[in-house]
Parts: structure tokens; C-alpha cells; sequence
């Protein structure tokens, strides 16, 4: 493990909690089959829901006839937008903004959105009455690139554009009209023209990025009932149980205080459980129905729910002969399907990055939320930053190629360094983007000969850098309970889904209050229970949470030493916390248990620490886009390959995988380099075969038959991880976000090992076979035709 | 509506019986009738593994297999392998080698690992990856699974070496 | 999934006969893999099933005959054929196949015989079946038939089977001396995806030059074919780079592969090229290393 320690940054105590191998908390629990997942929930006298899906891209719906259906034997109802109106008059919802009906009315905007749906105590009912529900469309031209989509002056996805106004950054988003362009958004940092001008070169190339599906394995799922007095308990696998309380609070002109939302263990996020996704409709059919209604995709729904953004990158870049970036300009268009979701902070979030981990004396960005008649796209494991680093680390080999640098080289002398100001403004602190590069050089071993081997089979090798800036403003609200006897209890909002954040949470908690992790219970989201969060996704909870966590654990800690002073009369400061107790300087020893008995006269009572955590944010300049504070920190990830590719079938294989990640601390080293491998490995897939491939709107692979996903024969025969520790400032510990970071430059650095096998580049992922033998022949001249 | 057939057969050593409806899958019928929450469907083609079942010693999937066609089976599911506090060797391999993140795939990876150390007592790594290759992971813990596959696989030998027969061994010690 | 009732005779006459009706959504269900995707996705929505369950003591063995031709019982599971010493000794091209075929669990249950009435061309046993000159043996209520596998599979999903017909036996006739060969898997996506290319080829060698050379083409055509042009080209050629060069284009030339989302036609003309001339290259690799399979 490479490690770059910095003075003055608070390591692990002498507990060491942090940086131990602490086995995952749910260990047995995951082996047995017992762990809980909302997927596994039934109540007494549960509905079923199945979705009426349209068939059509875009269409005004003329009539829905539900009699048939209704007449099934066995089905409960047919319920239909209409009959969603009585209960919730204004149905439109979403993060960003509120573009998308919990059933459609009038209108339908992509294939596969919920139209209807049937409820019935047997599922196989419901799902049988799914085709006896008739709807009437009347067909409306439909549109599916972004970058058209964008250009069109006719035909609209939506008449309104209504932002939401949730987020901070997004407050001053106006309603808009007569576009399909949901959000935009630009930076203009030093005179663009001037530094072109002292280009000796000029590059531009269009990158493509395809969509692709999350998967997870446990299939989306919510249970929504009323309670005994008339509120809503909506048990639900998301990512973000605070947001879904606010949302459907909101949509029913609510209190937060009457709409209870919990989860468990989630089998599998990645970003497709994010925000508000069945939970609106199904606290709406739990209305409706006065009944507990449960709705799980089926894998085939699960494709036209949620999807990564397809995207189109257009960038130019002016460089100097002796290999300095002077000027970049970068134009992306992202796809985010019918509905907004969270496409418009992708927009923002990710377009700002745009430029890269570089030093770049005048930047350009501009970035297009644009809708389309296709499913709609959110955040996937990176939010937008890994379609971005596609662009401008392919860009970045063939720039170095061309100026006969090495790409190493290249890169090094165009590196964004600390203290040195980002394009938007922001001054890098505590980045580990010099020591990710380097470690990935030596890890690739890039200063030693390369066999490119002969005949059919070639091999190559390529590397690539990315960044990305943690989504802000976000907030984390932890409390750590010492209960009676002295155990523990942290309580916040943070679904494991798979990352480990139990973990790392009782490890931190446990750090701060000499306890052993193993000890601590960490108490699932429950908004009744947990304090909010504001989401699980992007990295974000080790350093928002974590810090929550810390500040709640100390704030208990000096509750219970104040207690202990109070009963031994030492100072506060004589005190210390080790072992589950307190330690004065007689030698005696209090447990925390023995304080709070000695204060209640009997075990009674308990000590509830608070903490709370919001970093400092300021939004970018409506005109320059720019910002002195635009993100907490930053994530830098690296990866390089060797591949070997088959010249005569265009198969590429990746035989060795290296991904290196700046994590700031390893709160827990085990689960950070696992999370570096996972995001790799899945990165992988969308490198070298993930596609959604769609026929009219219709995704014509919605199956894990022919929507392939990398399993045990995909692995590289050698995969190497390295954990960069360059500490934050402000991290717990020093620890930043690693769940990204391993996504976000494998794709451009299988292209450039491609390039560097058999001197083709592929611009569009992923790199299928027949993408690479087609480039291949079209270099010899000799391209088939049709058989 | 279909008539109900009832089913008798033993769930993981202990006689059960269930009515249940012709076209009801065995994921089905043991997670309504039995709670066998570790049984779970996902991709719902028999792809990925998630509802692994052992029926009269081979694994099937369970969301392509009839629950009828179990009637006078044995029927093994993870419960039946280990419990919380006495783990089976390979669910112990699987916690120490960290073999799952999400833990959703986790019980079928868990039921085919145990399956091919039944039949193969010191797979290698290829041979892994053939037996398991029908399991996938979305949080691809792929390495740490074939690590535990090995780890499970010494365990077991360490086992038989001291006197137990392939068959209990396999089991959680009791 | 649609309401069925589910009937489970216990002999082929009884069987026969649940199946000798007009009713066009009766059906017989083997190792059900396949008829169960078909049902949950409604794209089969039968009334009655009859399941060949209990026919399976008499129907699964796996044996060679006095004369050396193979027999495979028709509800013999694929993991029954792949774990069988007779199979092995046969031909190690079959065991070596079901190794890649889908996964344990399918083999566990999916039958030779529903293996080959569902007529899916991304089959692995077809094509090496065919390039084995295997024959099907069918039962009807009006008697027995034999066809052989080429005539048997007619067309995408399509065979020559009558729904009120039952597969009874699959017989590969004893191999010729020094028959050597290969299957070749070709897969466009994930290393366990369905074949986009699969190539059965076996070659005997005498004096030097090919006796005799089989090829059988799947997953890339809309059903497996033997490519007897192929054939008859290379019998009594050296086994020269440059002949199967010309073999291989012989077969791209003489197979029209159907677009899908695993690669347009002319991609996979050429990957069958490559596949064929692989595959003959392996196949006579494969004498001095007794068969094998490869997964490219």
C-alpha cells in the first residue's frame, strides 16, 4: 500500500478501530440468508401491484379501458391516473424537477412507463390481468439522441419544464418551454480565444458513451400500508429513505411526521434506487386501497425504470508542441430519457469536471440536461463522471501520441497539483491526483519494455486518470446512543447496501469511544428512528456520515466524561476514554454502564450524542459557472490495463487490471479495496459489452439472457488494487469516498490499450468485438458488407 | 384457477407439506410457505443464480423449476446448511475471504460452492469458475469467492483427514 | 405465469396418448428450462402439460451398442451426458461441450431430448451431433421413425416433430478411426453468453492428406448446417495453412447469419470464417491431444 501521510491530520487512536480489518458486521447474517432486504417483507392482507407498461415512445393516450381486467377473477382493481388524482392532486414528482406522473396522464413519454396497474392478492392474477387492460394511443413523433433531441424545435418530450427547487444549486432554475432542454450549464474561466490562439495544436473529437442498467440483483421494491392511525409506512430498498419522507410528504400536503420510511440491507444499489422511484405510487395504491400493496420489478422492469445517461462529448483542446494544455472547450449532452430524475445535478455535478484532472490556463464548458423518448437516466456508480473521463482521457493519449509524447509523460505535465485552482475556481486541497498518477505508473510499471506481441493476437497496455468532486451541498445528521449498560447504538441514515458503511460506521463510533467495532450496533434507516441523511450515493457518506458519526460519538463522549468528572471530581481533561469506560488518573476505572448507574442509582438512563454535518459550499456564478467552493473534496481514480486483442475477431481481453484510489484513510482497508475492484469489474461490463439496445423505444436486451453483465469468466487473469492514502483536512480520520473511484477511468484506458495493441481508436463504448474488428478493417481498407 | 396439488417432501432434513398451484415455481412455494427468504428470484431465467436450490442433490434454479416436481424430493436450501452461530465450513470460508458485498447472490454462491466441493474436493481456479460461472455477482466479489471456494475447500479436507465423511462435513459442526 | 394443469404419466403409451390430441397447448415438458422462460414471459401459455418426469428411468440411460453406436436416452440430463465415462470415451468433444453450456444448475435438469425439440440454433450439442451423424428416433401413436439430425432441426425453432410426438432415443453412429475434433464457441459478450458462433469439426487424416472433414455451423445460422461444400473441398488436401484459409471462406460464403444485438450479418460472416478455419486447425491439433473444446 502506497501511503502519503501529511502532518497535522488526526490518525486512528491507540484503539485503532480505524484502519483495522474488521470483518463486515452482517458477515453471518449475508451467509445464513437471514440478512434482511425488503425484497423478503410480506404483511397480512398484502396486495400485489403489476404495472401496465406503455408500448409506445410517445403517444397521447386516448382512452384506457380497465373492465376486462377489472372482471378477472381475483383482481382487487385496476387503478389508472386518474384514479391517482383523487388522492394526490398534483401527481408530478422527481428530485429536480416535477416532470414525472406516479401514473401517466394524458400523456405517455417513453416505453415501459406505468400507465395502469392491477392489484391482487395472488401476483400471477395481477400480472395475468396486465394484458387485458386496452389502451388507446395516438402515436407522436418520438426522440431518442440527445443531441437531436436538443436541436429540435418541434417536437417536445414535455409542454412544461417545472423544476423542483429541492437542492441549493439547482434554486434558480426557471420553468421552461418549447425545449427538451431540461437545464444547462456553463463555465467560462480565462479569455478562451487568447489561450487557443497560443496553441501550436489543435484537437477535437466527439466521444460517445452508450446507456446502460444498474442491475442491481435485489429487483427494485416497496411495501407501502397505512398505519393504525392513518399514516403511511412505506417499507422501501432505497438509497435514500430522508428524500423519499420529503417527496411523498409533499405530494400528499402532508407533515414529514405522518410518512414513515424504512429500508434494510439493499441487494445491490448503485444508483438505481435513488430518490423516489415505486414509492409515491405505491403510498398512493396503499391510499387508494386502504390495504398494504407491495410492487417488485421483475428484471425486465428494472431496464425501464432507471439507466446511466447515454452521452455525447465533444471536446476541443489547444496544446503547445512541448505537450501543455492552454485552452479546453468541452460540450456534453447527456440523455436522461423522458424524465429528469437526478439528470439535472449530472448535468452541473459532472459538467463542471469536464475538463479534467489538468491545469488548463482557459477552460470552456458547456453541459445539456436534454430529454428524449427513452427510460429515464440517473446517477450509475460515478454520476456522469466516468462518460466524461471517456472523452477526455481518450483525447489525452491521442494528443500525446500525436505530439510523440508518452502518455504518462503527457499527463504528468499537465496534472492539477495542490494549491493550484481548478477550472472552477476552486483551489485543490488534500487531492491526490500526483500520487494517484504515480502510483498507478509504478504499479503498470510504465518505464519497462512492453511486448506487443504477433500474429493474430496483439497486446497493448493504456492508463487513465479521472476526477470527480463530491456531489455538495448534502447533509448527514447522526446520533450515538450509549445505552444503560454502556453499549451502543449509532443511529443514522446510511443504507448498506453492499458498500460496507455499517462497518465503517461502528468503526469510527467505536474509534472515538474506545469500544471494539464488533460491539457496536449500527441501527438501519428508519426516519421514525434515524436522524436524516440526505442520500446514500456518490461516495458521499464515508466523509459527510462518517464526519456525522465522529461529531455524535465525541459529542456522547463528552457527555460521559462531564458525568465521570462530576462523580470523581478529576477535570475533564485529566480523563480518558478507553475500553468502553472512563480511566482518572488514580488508576480507577468507570465503564460507561458504572457512570450512568452511579448517576440514576441503577442502570437507567442513556447518553444520546448528536452530530451533524454540512460541509461549506458556495454555488457556482450564474455567468462564469465558477465557484471558490464548489465541492468538500475531491475523488481521484486511476486505472491502467493490459489487453490482448484478437486482429482477427476483434475481441478484446483484458488480461491484467490495476486500479488505484486516493481513499484519504482506510477507515476499513478490506472493504476499500474491494469497492475499488467491484466498481472496476463493473466498469468492465460497460467498457467492453453493456448495452441497452432499443427498437423504436423498446429496449429490445431487458433481460440478463441477452444483457450480458462480466461474471467469473470475465475477470482479468491478473487484478491488482492500490489504496493511495493522501488525507482531507476535513475527512473523518482523513477519509474520503471510494465507491466511484475504481469506475471512473477503466473505459478510456482499455481504449487507449487498444490503440496501443493494434492502432485503432474506438470513440463510442462499449468495445465490442465487432466495434473493434470494423475500425480495424476500415484502417486496412476492407470493411464487410452485409451476408 | 388451477386445482392445488399438495406437495410432501423434506425441507432441509425435515418433512414438509404444501398445496400448492401447478404453476407456482419452487422460489415460490418456499418463500410463501416456508419463509425461505435465502431462496431469491432475480433475473428470473435461471441466470444468475440467486435462487439456487438443491433438490435430491443437484442444484437447480428455483425460478425455472416446478414446485410439484418436488413432491417425495429432498429439498436443501442455505438454512439448512449453518446457522448464525455455527456456521457450515463454506459459509465460514465466505466470511473470512469476504466473499459478498450486497449479500444478495450470496446464498446461491454458497449453495453451488458447496455443491462443487462435494463433488470436487480441491477444485483449481478454473474449475471454479466453470461450476460457478452460472452465478453472478453485481457487486462482482468474484476474487474473494474463488478465494473462499479454496479456503472452504482446505476446511473440509482438514475435516475428512480427522475422520468426518464428505457428507457431514459439509454441514455446520454441530 | 398462465393457470395449466400439469399431468405426469407414468410410460410413453400413456404419454402418447395425453399427447395425441388437437389441442395445440398440450404439450410434453422434459427438464422444462426452456418451456418455463417461455411460460413466465407469456410467450407459451398452455392448458395442460405433460410432464416426462417418470419416463425417466427407462428413457435416460446412456450406452453404446453392440455395434459401437451411441445411444442417449432423450431425458438423460446435459450434466448426465457431461459426466459419463461412456460419453468420454466416445468422443471427448461432447463431455468437453457441456462444460461452457449454460450453467450446472440448467444442465442438472434440462434433457437431451428437450435440447434438441426446442430448436434454439444457439444449442452446443446440435452442430456436434450433426457433424457425428446422429440420428433421432421418434415416437408417435402411429409408430416410429428415424430421422437424421440434419433433417430433423428444419428451421429457426422449428423441427420436424409432430406436438403429439415424443424423441425416444439419439443415436450417434461409432466413430471411424482416427477421427479427431473440436467444438469452437464463439461468444460476442460476456464469456458466458450464448454462442454468436458455434463450430463442430472433426478431420481423419490418412497418407497425409484429410480423409475426411465434417463441419456443422450453429448460433450464427438460423439453424446448425453441415457445411458438406466445406467438406468435399478439403477431402484429400494437405492440411496446409492455405487450404483451410480456403475452407473457411468456402463456409462464410455459403452460411447468410441473421442480425441481432450480438453482431449484424456480415460481422458474423466473418467470425464464422475465423471460427471455421479454427476450429480445423484445432481438430487436427486435437489428435495428438484426443479432442477438446475452446471457448474463444
Amino acid at each position: 500500500m502506497s501511503k502519503v501521510l501529511e502532518s497535522g491530520v488526526p490518525a486512528g487512536t491507540e484503539q485503532g478501530q480505524v484502519g483495522r480489518a474488521v470483518k463486515r458486521l452482517e458477515s453471518q447474517a449475508k451467509v445464513t440468508g437471514r440478512a434482511e432486504y425488503i425484497h423478503n417483507l410480506e404483511v397480512p392482507g398484502m396486495l400485489h401491484a403489476k404495472v401496465v407498461r406503455s408500448t409506445i415512445a410517445h403517444a397521447r393516450i386516448r382512452g384506457i379501458d380497465t373492465q376486462e381486467a377489472k372482471e378477472l377473477p381475483g383482481v382487487y382493481d385496476v387503478i389508472t391516473g386518474e384514479d391517482i388524482l383523487k388522492v394526490i392532486p398534483d401527481p408530478y414528482y422527481g428530485p429536480a424537477f416535477h416532470d414525472q406522473p406516479i401514473l401517466a396522464l394524458d400523456k405517455v413519454r417513453h416505453v415501459g412507463e406505468p400507465v395502469a396497474v392491477v392489484l391482487a392478492t395472488d401476483v400471477h392474477v395481477a400480472d395475468r390481468a396486465t394484458d387485458l387492460v386496452e389502451i388507446d394511443y395516438e402515436e407522436l413523433e418520438p426522440l431518442f439522441h440527445e443531441v437531436e433531441s436538443a436541436k429540435s424545435e418541434t417536437t417536445f418530450v414535455h409542454d412544461v419544464i417545472r423544476p423542483a427547487g429541492t437542492f441549493a444549486d439547482l434554486k434558480t432554475l426557471q420553468p421552461r418551454a418549447k425545449t427538451n432542454v431540461s437545464m444547462e450549464y456553463h463555465l467560462r474561466n480565462g479569455d478562451l480565444d487568447a489561450a487557443f490562439a497560443k496553441a501550436d495544436r489543435v484537437f477535437e473529437h466527439t466521444f460517445r458513451s452508450q446507456q446502460v442498467s444498474h442491475l442491481p440483483l435485489e429487483p427494485i421494491v416497496t411495501l407501502a400500508q397505512l398505519t393504525d392511525t392513518g399514516n403511511l409506512l412505506i417499507h422501501t430498498a432505497s438509497q435514500s429513505p430522508s428524500f423519499v419522507r420529503i417527496e411523498v410528504a409533499r405530494l400528499l400536503g402532508w407533515p414529514e411526521n405522518k410518512v414513515r420510511v424504512r429500508t434494510a440491507y439493499l441487494g445491490g444499489g448503485f444508483g438505481a434506487k435513488l430518490y423516489i422511484k415505486l414509492e409515491a405510487l405505491v403510498a398512493a395504491l396503499a391510499l387508494i386501497t386502504q390495504r398494504p400493496v407491495r410492487l417488485s420489478l421483475t428484471m425486465e422492469e428494472q431496464f425501464y425504470t432507471i439507466t446511466r445517461h447515454a452521452a455525447t462529448v465533444t471536446i476541443r483542446t489547444g496544446v503547445t508542441n512541448d505537450g501543455r494544455i492552454v485552452a479546453r472547450d468541452c460540450k456534453t449532452w447527456w440523455n436522461g430519457g423522458a424524465y429528469a430524475d437526478i439528470g439535472p445535478r449530472v448535468t452541473q455535478k459532472s459538467g463542471f469536471t469536464a475538463a479534467g484532472p489538468y491545469d488548463i490556463e482557459a477552460v470552456s464548458l458547456d453541459s445539456y440536461a436534454v430529454y428524449t423518448n427513452l427510460p429515464p437516466a440517473g446517477a450509475l456508480r460515478g454520476f456522469g463522471i466516468p462518460q466524461l473521463v471517456w472523452a477526455y482521457e481518450s483525447q489525452a493519449d491521442i494528443i500525446a501520441r500525436e505530439l510523440g509524447i508518452d502518455p504518462l509523460e503527457f499527463r504528468r505535465k499537465n496534472i492539477l497539483r495542490n494549491g493550484r485552482p481548478h477550472a472552477t475556481g476552486t483551489v485543490m486541497e488534500d487531492v491526490g491526483t500526483v500520487e494517484v498518477l504515480e502510483e498507478l505508473a509504478r504499479k503498470m510499471r510504465w518505464d519497462e519494455p512492453f511486448d506487443h506481441g504477433s500474429g493474430p493476437i496483439r497486446r497493448g497496455r493504456g492508463l487513465a486518470i479521472g476526477i470527480k468532486a463530491a456531489v455538495s451541498p448534502t447533509t448527514s445528521v447522526a446520533f450515538v446512543n450509549l445505552y444503560s449498560d454502556g453499549s451502543c447504538g449509532v443511529y443514522c441514515g446510511t443504507v448498506d447496501m453492499g458498500q460496507g458503511s455499517d462497518t465503517a460506521m461502528a468503526q469510527i463510533a467505536a474509534d472515538v469511544l474506545g469500544l471494539e467495532a464488533e460491539s457496536v450496533r449500527v441501527i438501519h434507516p428508519d426516519t421514525e428512528v434515524t436522524p436524516y441523511d440526505m442520500a446514500t450515493l456518490g461516495s458521499r457518506s464515508t466523509f459527510h456520515m462518517g464526519n456525522a458519526v465522529r461529531l455524535a460519538a465525541e459529542d456522547a463522549k463528552r457527555q460521559m466524561v462531564a458525568l465521570c468528572a462530576e462523580q470523581t471530581g478529576f477535570a475533564p481533561e485529566a480523563l480518558a476514554v478507553q475500553d468502553g469506560g472512563v480511566a482518572a488518573p488514580d488508576g480507577s476505572f468507570f465503564t460507561y454502564g458504572d457512570i450512568l448507574a452511579r448517576r440514576f442509582g441503577m442502570q437507567a438512563g442513556n447518553v444520546l450524542g448528536v452530530g451533524s454535518y454540512f460541509p461549506y459550499y458556495k454555488k457556482p456564478d450564474a455567468t462564469t459557472g465558477m465557484s471558490d467552493h464548489i465541492t468538500p473534496y475531491w475523488m481521484v481514480g486511476g486505472s491502467g490495463v493490459e489487453v490482448e486483442v484478437d486482429t482477427e475477431t476483434g475481441k478484446v481481453r483484458i488480461v491484467r487490471l490495476v486500479t488505484v484510489g486516493d481513499c484519504g484513510k482506510a477507515i476499513n482497508p478490506g472493504i476499500v479495496k474491494r469497492q475499488l475492484s467491484g466498481a472496476s469489474f463493473m466498469q468492465m461490463g460497460f467498457t467492453l459489452f453493456e448495452e441497452m439496445v432499443f427498437d423504436e423505444g423498446q429496449v429490445v436486451n431487458a433481460s440478463m439472457a441477452d444483457y450480458k453483465i462480466p461474471g467469473f469468466w470475465d475477470l482479468p487473469e491478473q487484478n491488482e488494487v492500490s489504496i493511495v492514502e493522501v488525507p482531507h483536512r476535513n475527512g473523518p480520520f482523513g477519509a474520503k469516498g471510494i465507491g466511484e473511484t475504481g469506475s471512473l477511468g477503466l473505459s478510456p484506458a482499455v481504449a487507449n490499450a487498444v490503440y496501443d495493441a493494434v492502432g485503432v481508436r474506438i470513440y463510442e463504448t462499449p468495445l465490442t468485438p465487432e466495434r473493434v474488428l470494423r475500425a480495424l478493417r476500415e484502417q486496412q481498407g476492407r470493411v464487410w458488407g452485409d451476408a | 384457477m388451477a386445482e392445488l396439488q399438495t406437495i410432501r417432501f423434506r425441507l432441509n432434513g425435515r418433512p414438509v407439506e404444501l398445496a400448492v398451484q401447478p404453476y407456482e415455481t419452487l422460489v415460490e412455494a418456499l418463500r410463501r410457505g416456508f419463509q425461505m427468504y435465502s431462496v431469491r428470484e432475480s433475473c428470473g431465467q435461471g441466470l444468475c443464480g440467486c435462487c439456487t436450490v438443491n433438490v435430491d442433490g443437484r442444484a437447480v434454479s428455483g425460478c425455472l423449476y416446478l414446485a410439484v416436481l418436488v413432491d417425495g424430493c429432498d429439498v436443501q436450501t442455505v438454512e439448512g446448511l449453518g446457522t448464525l452461530n455455527q456456521l457450515s465450513p463454506v459459509q465460514e470460508a465466505f466470511v473470512e475471504c469476504e466473499g459478498f458485498q450486497c449479500g444478495f447472490c450470496t446464498p446461491g454462491m454458497i449453495m453451488m460452492a458447496t455443491q462443487l466441493l462435494q463433488e470436487n474436493p480441491d477444485p483449481t481456479d478454473e474449475e471454479i469458475k466453470h461450476y460457478m460461472s452460472g452465478n453472478l455477482c453485481r457487486c462482482a466479489a468474484y476474487p474473494e469467492i474463488i478465494a473462499a471456494v479454496h479456503r472452504a475447500a482446505e476446511k473440509l479436507r482438514a475435516q475428512t483427514a480427522a475422520g468426518n465423511t464428505p457428507a457431514t462435513a459439509i454441514m455446520a459442526q454441530r | 405465469m398462465n393457470p395449466f394443469q400439469l399431468l405426469q404419466p407414468e410410460t410413453l403409451e400413456e404419454a402418447l396418448s395425453l399427447l395425441n390430441t388437437d389441442d395445440p397447448s398440450v404439450r410434453p415438458v422434459a427438464g422444462g428450462t426452456a418451456l418455463m422462460l417461455m411460460m413466465k414471459s407469456k410467450v407459451f401459455t398452455p392448458h395442460t402439460l405433460v410432464s416426462l418426469q417418470r419416463l425417466k428411468p427407462s428413457l435416460s440411460g446412456i450406452r453404446l451398442d453392440d455395434a459401437g453406436d451411441l445411444h442417449l436416452g432423450p431425458l438423460a440430463s446435459l450434466r448426465d451426458v457431461e459426466r459419463s465415462p461412456v460419453v468420454a470415451e466416445f468422443t471427448p468433444v461432447i463431455t468437453q461441450a457441456m462444460q461452457t453450456l449454460s450453467n450446472v444448475r440448467v444442465r442438472n435438469v434440462a434433457t437431451v431430448g428437450g435440447h434438441l425439440a426446442h430448436g434454439d440454433p444457439h444449442m452446443d450439442l446440435p452442430p456436434i451431433l450433426m457433424a457425428l451423424d446422429a440420428r433421432v428416433r421418434i415416437s408417435g401413436q402411429a409408430g416410429e421413425r428415424e430421422v437424421a439430425l440434419p433433417e430433423f432441426l428444419t428451421g429457426y425453432y422449428t423441427t420436424v416433430l409432430n406436438p403429439s410426438e415424443l424423441i425416444t432415443d439419439v443415436v450417434v453412429p461409432a466413430l471411424p478411426n482416427g477421427l479427431s475434433g473440436t467444438y469452437l464457441k464463439y461468444t460476442a459478450l460476456s464469456a458466458d453468453d450464448w454462442p454468436m458462433c458455434g463450430v463442430a469439426a472433426f478431420v481423419r487424416m490418412q497418407g497425409g492428406v484429410v480423409a475426411e472433414a465434417r463441419v456443422a455451423v450453429s448460433a450464427a445460422t438460423e439453424r446448425p448446417v453441415r457445411l458438406t461444400g466445406v467438406e468435399s473441398f478439403l477431402r484429400g488436401r494437405r492440411p496446409a495453412a492455405e487450404a483451410f484459409e480456403e475452407a473457411a471462406e468456402l463456409a462464410a460464403a455459403g452460411v447468410h447469419p441473421l442480425a441481432d444485438i450480438r453482431g449484424s450479418s456480415g460481422y458474423k460472416r466473418e467470425i464464422v470464417k475465423v471460427c471455421v478455419r479454427r476450429a480445423l486447425e484445432q481438430a487436427l491439433a486435437a489428435r495428438t491431444r484426443n479432442g477438446g473444446v475452446a471457448h474463444e
